[in-house]
């Protein structure tokens, strides 16, 4: 447990009902009630918003549609027309990482996407999903997408091990982008909220004024992110579909 | 580290598993056909629109094109009318020119007629008086008595000399 005033503190995870079920702890904490204000929010959202499925949208309404052909467009232009099945679950995943960072920016909220082992699950979920398919689609010839074309044949015993490891690492380097932001990001706030508080007089103005700063810069990164999350989707999908 | 506590992963796998599958059903199902319709039919209208839009010029064109062939046929029918009564104008004036030419023609044979048979009595005139001085002065001159038919014999034998 880190200190009271640690910048890290933020981060714990209080529960708020406890819950046993078959000697596990699911207690419902502070993340999963980010979970529930994110999904909350998306739902009621993207339905109230489209609720009058007018021809001419209103401003909400437009906000939804932009939305949904963001997805559709990234979809499209990275995996083409085979692409279109995966578009609920890409659409989803955007969302929940999108408004789960947003969720975050709100001051006290907790942010979920700042824990590894969030990140890691969707991560692996996403990984998983795209070596299913990809086996679906090729079958044993799968593997050739670790053997690369037009190399030199003395090449190969280096670097079908990279690409070994660099195809297994995706979920790592998918799951630790998207918590390392966060957790940065966060951190870095509340060191500077910590500053606006010890430092003496009026001075504290100044780190006040950086943490403005530094909040519209992690939302652009909040939104950043979830794109990063969902075009890099996207690309594993195009890969699953595509050999080299 | 709190991330690295392994005291609630459970639970967050376990509320993120939860609220995630909720999210993508509910998106699937609900939330996603809902904005796709929307976007079907805005789509469909404005194709809608676009091929009204394109009958309408179209007939419009028709129209404009049977205003043309209208307006050609009628260009058409007035030169030929035109044309049937410079037609008319022209047979008109030269069968009145060709009356006029008989009229005058006629006028001129009859008046040349006239003239003619005016130079034959006179002719025959002078050719009597000739008789007659002649009958006169050769009964003056000499005690011959010629008869009419001798006289006229003469002259007619120098008749070409006088005339």
């Amino acid at each position: 447990m880190a200190a009271k005033d640690s910048p890290l503190k933020q981060f714990e995870i209080d529960p708020i009902s406890n819950i046993e079920l078959g000697g596990y702890n699911i207690s419902f904490t502070n993340s999963s009630f980010a979970m529930l204000i994110t999904v909350l929010v998306i739902t009621l959202f993207l339905t109230l918003t489209v609720n009058t499925r007018s021809i001419i949208p209103s401003r909400m309404q437009l906000i939804s549609e932009l939305m949904y052909n963001f997805i559709a467009q990234l979809l499209s232009d990275t995996v083409g027309d085979n692409g279109k099945r995966y578009f609920p679950f890409v659409f989803s995943l955007f969302m929940f990482v999108l408004i789960g960072n947003m969720v975050g920016m709100i001051p006290y909220q907790f942010t979920f996407t700042s824990h590894i082992i969030v990140t890691f699950a969707l991560a692996a979920v996403v990984f998983i999903g795209v070596t299913i398919l990809g086996f679906i689609n090729h079958g044993i010839k799968f593997f050739t997408f670790f053997y690369i074309p037009g190399v030199p044949f003395y090449m190969h015993p280096l670097l079908i091990p990279i690409e070994v490891i660099s195809y297994l690492s995706r979920p790592i380097s998918l799951s630790v982008r998207l918590f390392a932001n966060m957790l940065a990001g966060h951190t870095l706030l509340k060191v500077f909220a910590g500053f606006v508080v010890s430092m003496p007089f009026f001075t504290g103005v100044f780190p006040l004024a950086f943490i403005v700063a530094l909040t519209g810069l992690e939302i652009l990164i909040a939104f950043l992110q979830a794109y990063v999350f969902a075009i890099l989707t996207c690309l594993y999908i195009n890969d699953a579909y595509h050999l080299h | 580290m709190p991330q690295l506590n392994p005291e609630f992963f459970v639970s967050q796998l376990f509320w993120l598993a939860v609220f995630f599958t909720f999210l993508f059903v509910f998106l699937w199902r609900v939330s996603l056909p809902r904005i796709a319709t929307v976007l079907e039919k805005r789509q469909n209208k404005i194709d809608e629109n676009l091929s009204s839009a394109k009958e309408l010029q179209e007939q419009a064109m028709e129209i404009e094109k049977k205003i043309n062939d209208q307006i050609n046929k009628a260009k058409v029918e007035t030169d030929e009318k035109i044309k049937e009564t410079i037609n008319a104008l022209q047979e008109d004036v030269s069968s009145q020119l060709s009356s006029l030419d008989k009229d005058l023609e006629k006028k001129v044979s009859d008046a040349e007629k006239e003239i003619l048979k005016s130079k034959d009595d006179q002719m025959k005139n002078i050719n009597n008086e000739i008789a007659n001085i002649t009958k006169l002065t050769v009964g003056k001159i000499t005690d011959i008595e010629m008869s009419d038919n001798e006289i006229n014999k003469v002259i007619e034998i120098h008749k070409g000399s006088f005339n």
